[in-house]
């Protein structure tokens, strides 16, 4: 996948809105593989549901969303778990872990199906973010802090073209955001992966290709 | 290495999310139930298989069942000399009943029959006994035979018996005189020889018996020896029948038992009794098969209600593993496989338990005489319905996650 469009898109919620003054909603928006995107959002300004549209799990836009120019409404199920598990790496706001399993359970939960990294590399990217004694740590027992980290590194156990982030450095200290920023930066640059990050305010200090104002 | 590797398996770490909410008394409670309405179920055709010898006599494949009618013989008609004949507008009013497919007649001797059997060899010791012959058309004979036939001019008279006669002799009357039983095979050795007179004519016949009906309560002899003795020997008026025979669908129909009673008929023998009580049995059987069917219904809805809810209860950590790239047959089929194993397991309880409650009955049986039927059509149905319900669970299963595919705003 080397490009993601967006062409006249706009959340139903928004409907009937003249001008949104955002430079994504009814525009004409590319993103390209390879490329870094901030998308810079104030709170209700529609950044989850973009997030949400692009990984196919709501559907309540108007306009068209496309990936290689093929609308993304006609992607079947099975075209969408490929999509999640070798095209597109997603961080959720809400982190979407499961409280009952370790931090290492929670992330092997991803890499068992893609098989992208392994075990050691896991736990030395914990290593690297400070939780590397919570591997087997429920998840229900750590702090917030700690549990984002705990979704970045299993967002970046897979095969991409492109890393979508959602607030993802929102319960990080300036330390841990510049180790997550760098992570990703080489996970990218490895993958020849584009990555796109939203973010209400606390940016993950990546460098910027083009930013956006949602 | 390779146990920290299975503990993280997608396997072991799916079904350790998903199985959370699985209600154990939910499924003990769906598998009981679902136990008790499929024993239920294989049981009734297991037992019907084992009990249904008993009402057919017959081996053939297609059965035909036939029934014996006279009219009702009343103090009056006696007395009074009234007929009990069956006239010709009588036999065309059955004939076009509904129920009825064929009817015979059955015609008698017109003139004085004398039997006289010798018996060993000490020169003319001989029993002998006044007799009637009775015919009716061949195709409602129930003894194939190549001698059933008659020619005048080498007259040998080929006679079937009734069985109920022989079995009458065997064991009421030999066994509680000392006597002998004798088998088929020996009485159709004995000769019997026929005094026939009437019309000026007095002759002697040899007869043999060449065999035993289930179904006449009679002598039978060929029809165009009857004819042909009624001619020589009888009074050449024409007689109508005082029996019928009736070829029917079912011997155990209400409406055919209502118009022989309204008619003053009289079936012979029990042949209808026999219908009657295979009718109620198969009644019975329907009955019960159609409570556990509805056991059977009700525990797949229990099922339903269970997973639906533990569904419901998971939905979010279903959507969550969707998301992370898992396709919803994956994520069905931890559910999928428990539901198949109960389903198995109930399925082999269930016919271990049919197996053991017929080996409780099948003594009683074989007492009766019958062997039991096959048990291949109680395992068919057994493996039917619990495909049928397997596929049921899988089905609603699949549609539920699927359902989970698109998240509402």
């Amino acid at each position: 996948m080397n490009t993601i469009t967006l062409h006249n898109t706009l959340p139903k919620v928004f409907a009937g809105r003249a001008d949104t003054g955002s430079e994504i909603w009814l525009r004409e928006v590319t993103f390209e593989r390879g490329k870094h995107y901030l998308i810079s959002a104030e709170s209700g300004t529609g950044k989850s549901s973009l997030c949400s549209y692009l990984y196919g799990y709501r559907t309540d836009y108007s306009g068209t969303m496309a990936f290689d120019g093929r609308d993304i409404r006609q992607l079947s199920v099975a075209e969408w778990c490929e999509v999640r598990t070798h095209h597109i790496a997603y961080l959720a706001q809400d982190m979407k872990l499961f409280p009952e399993l370790t931090a290492l359970e929670n992330i092997m939960l991803k890499n068992s199906i893609t098989n992208h990294k392994s075990e050691q590399e896991i736990v030395a990217m914990m290593n690297m973010l400070g939780i590397g004694e919570k591997v087997n740590s429920l998840v229900a027992k750590l702090s917030i802090g700690q549990q984002q980290r705990v979704a970045i590194v299993r967002t970046l156990c897979q095969p991409c073209d492109f890393i979508l982030l959602d607030e993802p450095v929102s319960h990080l200290d300036d330390q841990n955001n510049a180790i997550v920023a760098q992570m990703v930066m080489a996970e990218a640059a490895r993958q020849g992966a584009g990555v796109i990050s939203t973010s209400v305010g606390n940016n993950v200090k990546i460098s910027v290709d083009k930013e956006f104002k949602l | 290495m390779s146990k920290s590797n299975n503990n993280y398996s997608s396997k072991h770490l799916k079904w350790k999310l998903l199985r959370k909410h699985i209600s154990p008394s939910q499924l003990v409670g769906f598998s009981l139930a679902s136990l008790i309405g499929l024993t239920i179920v294989i049981l009734a055709v297991q037992f019907h298989q084992d009990v249904r010898p008993i009402f057919n006599d017959e081996e053939s494949f297609i059965k035909k069942d036939y029934l014996i009618i006279t009219r009702a013989v009343s103090t009056a008609g006696t007395l009074l000399g009234g007929s009990n004949e069956f006239t010709q507008a009588a036999i065309d009013d059955i004939q076009s009943q509904p129920w009825c497919r064929k009817v015979g007649k059955f015609s008698s001797n017109d003139y004085s029959l004398y039997a006289t059997i010798s018996v060993g060899g000490y020169g003319g010791s001989a029993m002998g006994t006044m007799l009637f012959f009775e015919s009716i058309p061949t195709e409602f004979i129930d003894v194939a035979d190549s001698e059933w036939k008659f020619d005048p001019e080498k007259p040998e008279i080929p006679i079937i018996m009734s069985r109920d006669y022989l079995s009458l002799y065997n064991f009421g009357f030999a066994a509680s005189q000392g006597l002998p039983q004798v088998s088929e095979g020996i009485i159709s050795k004995v000769p019997i020889e026929f005094t026939l007179r009437g019309n000026g004519h007095n002759d002697t016949m040899k007869g043999r018996i060449v065999g035993f009906s289930n179904r006449l309560n009679t002598i039978v002899v060929p029809q165009e020896f009857m004819k042909w003795s009624n001619e020589r020997y009888g009074s050449g008026l024409e007689r109508n029948p005082s029996r019928l025979i009736l070829e029917v669908n079912s011997p155990g129909d209400v409406k055919m038992q209502n118009y022989l009673d309204d008619h003053g008929y009289q079936v012979a023998g029990e042949k209808m009794q026999q219908g009657k009580a295979q009718y109620f049995l198969t009644l019975v059987v329907s009955i019960v098969i159609v409570v556990g069917i509805i056991i059977s219904l009700l525990a797949f809805f229990v099922l339903m209600l269970s997973i639906y809810l533990l569904l419901q209860k998971n939905t979010k950590k279903l959507q969550d593993m969707l998301l992370l790239g898992y396709s919803p047959s994956e994520v069905a089929r931890p559910y999928i496989n428990m539901v198949l194993a109960i389903n198995a397991v109930v399925l082999v309880v269930a016919i271990v338990l049919m197996l053991l409650a017929r080996a409780y009955y099948l003594p009683m049986l074989q007492a009766m005489g019958t062997p039991g039927g096959t048990i291949v059509i109680a395992l068919v149905v057994a493996v039917i319905i619990m495909a049928l319900i397997s596929v049921g669970n899988i089905i609603a299963i699949r549609r539920k996650i699927n359902a989970l595919w698109i998240q509402q705003s």
